[in-house]
This record gives C-alpha cells, sequence and structure tokens, in this order.
C-alpha cells in the first residue's frame, strides 16, 4: 500500500482538493461536461468570461486546426452580467467543484462593476480577471500588455473583493514578468498563464482569413514551450501561486508546468480531444508521486533544475 | 461515479471500404441503439490522441451494433478509417437534437422527402427507417457527385424509401443538383429533411420556402468540444426560436438573430428560423 499523497492547491483563500483546473471559454460553465466525466474529480472549473453588456460574439468561422493546436475567435459571447446572474449563476451552487467566476471587460469602471457584483455571489469560489482576451476589437487585450495599466485594473479590483483573484496574463508581451510583479504588488492573489497567442490563418484557394474575426488565438500543444517559459519567468519574479496552462495534454505535459514553478494547471484545448484528459492526469500525478516517495505536488513545483552548468558551457555562452 | 457517462471507450466489430475514401465502422455499443435518436452524432476520440475529436453522425443502430459513416477527408478522418475490427474507440455521444419527429402516430407526416448529398447520407438512415416503419412514405433525394459515391442506396430502397438520384457527371438519375429535382417534384411533401454540403442545404431552404414545405435542416460544422462548452460551431438563428440562446440582445447590435451552437441547440434547426 502506497502512502496517500496530497494534491490539494491554495489559491489565496481558496483550498482546491487537485491541481488541475478547466480553462475559461473551454468548459461552458460546467454543466456541459457534467453527463461526461465526473466533475467532482477536477479541482475547479473557470466559467467562461462574462462582460457588462451582452455580445452577440463573432461571425462564423470562430475555430480552425492549426498544426499542433488551434486557433479561436469566439468573441467573448455572453449575456451579459445582468441576466448571468440573474439566470446562470444560482445553478453553479450544483457543481461538485469549486467554480471560479472571469471577468472581462474593455475599461477599468467596467472590470470593477462587472467583479463587484459577480463575486458578491456565494456560488463564485473566486474571480479570474481576463485581462488578455485577444479576439476582441483593439482594446481587449491592451491591459495585460502593459505594467502600469495591469497595475491599475488589479488594484481597482481589488479594492472590490475580497475573493481569490486570479489575474489571466498575456504571452503577447515583450517581458512577462514585469507584467506578473505588476499585478501581485496590486493584490493578485495568484496569475493564470497563458491566455493564447495571436495567429492568423489564410486559406490559399479563396484568399480569405479562415476565421471570421481574421484573427484569433492559438491554443494547444504549439503553445507550450511559451506557456512553460513565461511560467518560468514568472515564477522567478513573484511569489503567488501561478496556473500553468497552454497545450496541456499528458502527465508530462502538466510535469513540465509545475517543474517550471506552476502550483496548479488549468486545461483548456486537450478537454475537445478527450474529456477524460483531466482525471487521467490528475491519477497519474497521483501516481508519479506515490512511486518517488513524494508527499505533495509542492515538492515538484518550481523544481527545474536549470542551476548547473555543463563542463562545455563559457560565460556569456547562453545557447 | 457517473453510472453512464456518455464518454467511454467501445470496441470496434467491422469496417467497410463503400467506396474509394468511404468508410464504415460498426462498434459494439447497446448504449448508443438504446438511446439514439435520427440525426444525433458522437465524438469520436482520436485514437493516437494530439488532435480534436471528431464529430460523425450515428448511421445505423441496432440491437448491439451502432455505426459511423464518413468520407476520409483529412488527417483525423484518415486515423479513423485505418481503426479495425477489435480495436477499441473512445466515443462520447449521443449528442445533439437530432430530428424532430412526433412521438405518435397521429401526428406523423404521411410524406416525407429526404434531401441527402455526399456524406450527408450518413444522418438519414434512421430517419427513413423510422417513418416508414411509421407508414409514412419517404422520397430519398439522393445526390452525389457521381454514382460510385451514390452509397448504400439499396439500403434505403430496402428500408422502403422512393428514390430520386442525381448526380454531377450524369453517371446514375438526373444530371445536376439534387434541390432541382426536389424544386420540381410533382406532389409536395408535408416535411423535409435534409444533411450534406451547406451549399445544399441552403439550396433546399430556398426550395422549402418556394413550395411552403416546413424543412430541417442538419448542419455540418467543424466542431470544438462538441457539447456546447466552447462556442466554436455557431450559426445565426431568430431570436424567436425555441431552439434560440435566451440571450438578451445588446442594443449596440440591432440583430434580430442569435448565435446559436450548432453542436447542442442543433445540430438540426428549422429552415426558416436559420438567418444565414
Amino acid at each position: 500500500m502506497l502512502a496517500d499523497v496530497d494534491l490539494s492547491v491554495q489559491i489565496g483563500a481558496l483550498k482546491l482538493p487537485y491541481p488541475t483546473l478547466m480553462a475559461s471559454g473551454c468548459y461552458g460553465s460546467g454543466e456541459e461536461f457534467a453527463p461526461l466525466v465526473d466533475l467532482s474529480k477536477l479541482g475547479a472549473i473557470v466559467l467562461k468570461s462574462v462582460t457588462h453588456e451582452p455580445r452577440l460574439g463573432n461571425p462564423m468561422p470562430r475555430l480552425v486546426s492549426t498544426p499542433a493546436g488551434m486557433l479561436n475567435a469566439i468573441g467573448l459571447q455572453n449575456p451579459g452580467i445582468d441576466w448571468y446572474l440573474e439566470h446562470e449563476v444560482a445553478k453553479f451552487a450544483d457543481r461538485p467543484c469549486a467554480v471560479i467566476g472571469s471577468v472581462a471587460a474593455f475599461s477599468i469602471d467596467d472590470y470593477v462593476y462587472v467583479t463587484r457584483r459577480l463575486a458578491a455571489r456565494a456560488e463564485i469560489a473566486a474571480i479570474e480577471l481576463n485581462i488578455s482576451c485577444p479576439n476582441v476589437a483593439s482594446e481587449g487585450e491592451t491591459f495585460a500588455c502593459d505594467p502600469q495599466l495591469t497595475r491599475n485594473v488589479v488594484a481597482a479590483v481589488r479594492d472590490v473583493t475580497a475573493k481569490p483573484l486570479i489575474v489571466k496574463l498575456s504571452p503577447n508581451v515583450t517581458d512577462v514578468a514585469a507584467i506578473a510583479v505588476s499585478a501581485e504588488e496590486a493584490g493578485a492573489d495568484a496569475l493564470a498563464m497563458i491566455n493564447t497567442l495571436r495567429g492568423m490563418a489564410i486559406d490559399v484557394h479563396t484568399r480569405k482569413p479562415r476565421l471570421g474575426n481574421v484573427t484569433g488565438g492559438l491554443s494547444g500543444p504549439a503553445i507550450r514551450p511559451v506557456a512553460v517559459l513565461a511560467v518560468y519567468e514568472a515564477a522567478g519574479a513573484v511569489s503567488i501561486p501561478i496556473i500553468g496552462q497552454g497545450g496541456i495534454e499528458t502527465l508530462t505535459d502538466a510535469l513540465e508546468f509545475f517543474l517550471a514553478g506552476a502550483s496548479a494547471i488549468a486545461i483548456g484545448t486537450a478537454n475537445f480531444t478527450d474529456p477524460r484528459i483531466p482525471l487521467r492526469i490528475v491519477d497519474e500525478l497521483r501516481e508519479y508521486l506515490q512511486n518517488r516517495g513524494l508527499g505533495s505536488v509542492r515538492e515538484i513545483v518550481g523544481k527545474a533544475n536549470v542551476g548547473i552548468s555543463s563542463p562545455f558551457q563559457y560565460e556569456g555562452d547562453e545557447g | 461515479m457517473l453510472d453512464e457517462p456518455l464518454v467511454r471507450d467501445v470496441r470496434v466489430l467491422d469496417r467497410t471500404e463503400l467506396a474509394p475514401g468511404v468508410v464504415l465502422i460498426g462498434l459494439y455499443a447497446p448504449h448508443l441503439v438504446m438511446v439514439t435518436k435520427p440525426g444525433q452524432f458522437i465524438m469520436a476520440i482520436p485514437p493516437n490522441g494530439e488532435r480534436a475529436a471528431t464529430a460523425l453522425a450515428i448511421y445505423e443502430a441496432q440491437g448491439e451494433r451502432a455505426s459511423l459513416l464518413f468520407f476520409v477527408t483529412g488527417s483525423r478522418t484518415r486515423e479513423l478509417a485505418e481503426l479495425r475490427p477489435g480495436d477499441q474507440l473512445g466515443i462520447t455521444g449521443p449528442l445533439g437534437n437530432g430530428f424532430s419527429l412526433p412521438a405518435d402516430g397521429a401526428k406523423m407526416p404521411r410524406d416525407v422527402a429526404i434531401v441527402a448529398g455526399g456524406v450527408g447520407i450518413a444522418s438519414v438512415l434512421l430517419a427513413a427507417q423510422l417513418l416508414t416503419d411509421r407508414g409514412a412514405r419517404v422520397r430519398l433525394f439522393y445526390g452525389a457527385r457521381n454514382v460510385d459515391f451514390l452509397i448504400d442506396r439499396d439500403r434505403f430502397a430496402d428500408a422502403g424509401c422512393e428514390l430520386c438520384c442525381a448526380t454531377d457527371d450524369g453517371s446514375f438519375g438526373y444530371r445536376g443538383f439534387i434541390t432541382e429535382l426536389l424544386a420540381h417534384t410533382p406532389d409536395k411533401p408535408e416535411l423535409i429533411l435534409a444533411c450534406g454540403p451547406t451549399a445544399m442545404l441552403r439550396a433546399t431552404a430556398f426550395v422549402a420556402c418556394e413550395l411552403g414545405v416546413p424543412a430541417q435542416l442538419a448542419l455540418e460544422e467543424t466542431f470544438g468540444c462538441g457539447v456546447g462548452g466552447c462556442w466554436g460551431c455557431v450559426v445565426p438563428l431568430d431570436r424567436k426560436s425555441p431552439q434560440a440562446p435566451k440571450f438578451p440582445a445588446n442594443p449596440k447590435d440591432h440583430d434580430d438573430f442569435v448565435y446559436a451552437r450548432i453542436c447542442k441547440e442543433g445540430p438540426v434547426f428549422w429552415a426558416h428560423e436559420l438567418r444565414w
């Protein structure tokens, strides 16, 4: 009989039994997946983002398969916060796992407004601030691309909720560590990284963009190395937990993120391949830790072995 | 634990290539046979991972066997076409709403036209069988590029359907579009069901409108999750449709439509409610 291992993870005041979150936008409200998999085996579900006003969403096509990944441009289709609070949120009480609300907006006022109203509901365990959606008119991603704007929006939202605040960062920046530091200093409890990479695909026969929105966000295994690096760089600069995400499909992928410094992981696109993947990763992670005599997942967080130089490495040689 | 999870591994019973690049795979899936409605689909999990699952219509459902009929069009379907009897295949389903057919005999339409183009035939066999079983006259308007791709048409004749065929090259039946045959049919059906390429569905919607006959269209699209979680497969639908998501309109949009998920609210929609 192998010793039991502790798979729990702490995100601010929120304790999750498993370190696996379902990434925002990929899992609906969880209801859609309830007949498929046992939701009580998930760490948490991050809901699809909600905005102040209702949003129609982008025209089709909204999804395009690309090598080792997928481009999407859904356009934050959602019913707006009023309708959402009235008709949707009460249903989340039935979910057998934590439910994290996701807030998107185009101004600091709207981030504050939506967060204040959503976070006031008991069904919502934490708030993820989506300041990095690449698929809406230009201003959508601006916040996560500038350390000062990140600081301003996170600080403003911090003032209106005591619930755990997760800030979702964009990879489409020069220095993600500087933005991570801004979010931490402004009061974020955790970081989710990364959102999708901006991308585009063109049908060479019709010469038309393959997405209705022209540009989109790239996800899937194609972006995994970018995400691992972003987590690694941010983990070196902040002390709040990081939820690593970007193309995680297997235990090996998940371990990369833990070793790079993520305290938890989120699974998005892989649910479209096989909805059983999140459960499989948890089972395999437990077995991996047991086999190595490790008591908890925390023992591997940030333990990438990057400090030892080879005898053939010279000063200034980083290649 | 879920007692009856919609996602599970099933065994491949048989595999037949009905025409070049057209594959029929039989599955041991009594759970599907029990509950599948005509026009529903499954998501087939790629045997080697790495790619998104593929939506495939449930072609046959009898006894303990359900089958999938598909054209090999890309890497995902190629991988599925390599399955052999004894292999395991992960499937999620049945999914989607399926065709809306009256449950009781009294309301059953007596004369139904089913329009199928190419691989669209895979979505309509169950509907044809159910309708003929209940005594309806069913005419299958079946179009394909040539006679080799008029797949399994004897099956429909055996089920009691009258066949009207069209091919692009005239190698069998009428030379031209199948919707032209439908438009010129002397006796008007009470109901039209259709599945096929988008251009054929649009033409069917037009013809149905001209004839004044209600039509249900089973749409084909590339799905993300297949269960309504990602909002990646949508179609503009009249806000007043009972199938429309109950989203409030944004006053800035000035639109009378809302995007409905093809995988969740559909894949079958009433032609007159689509705003495409």
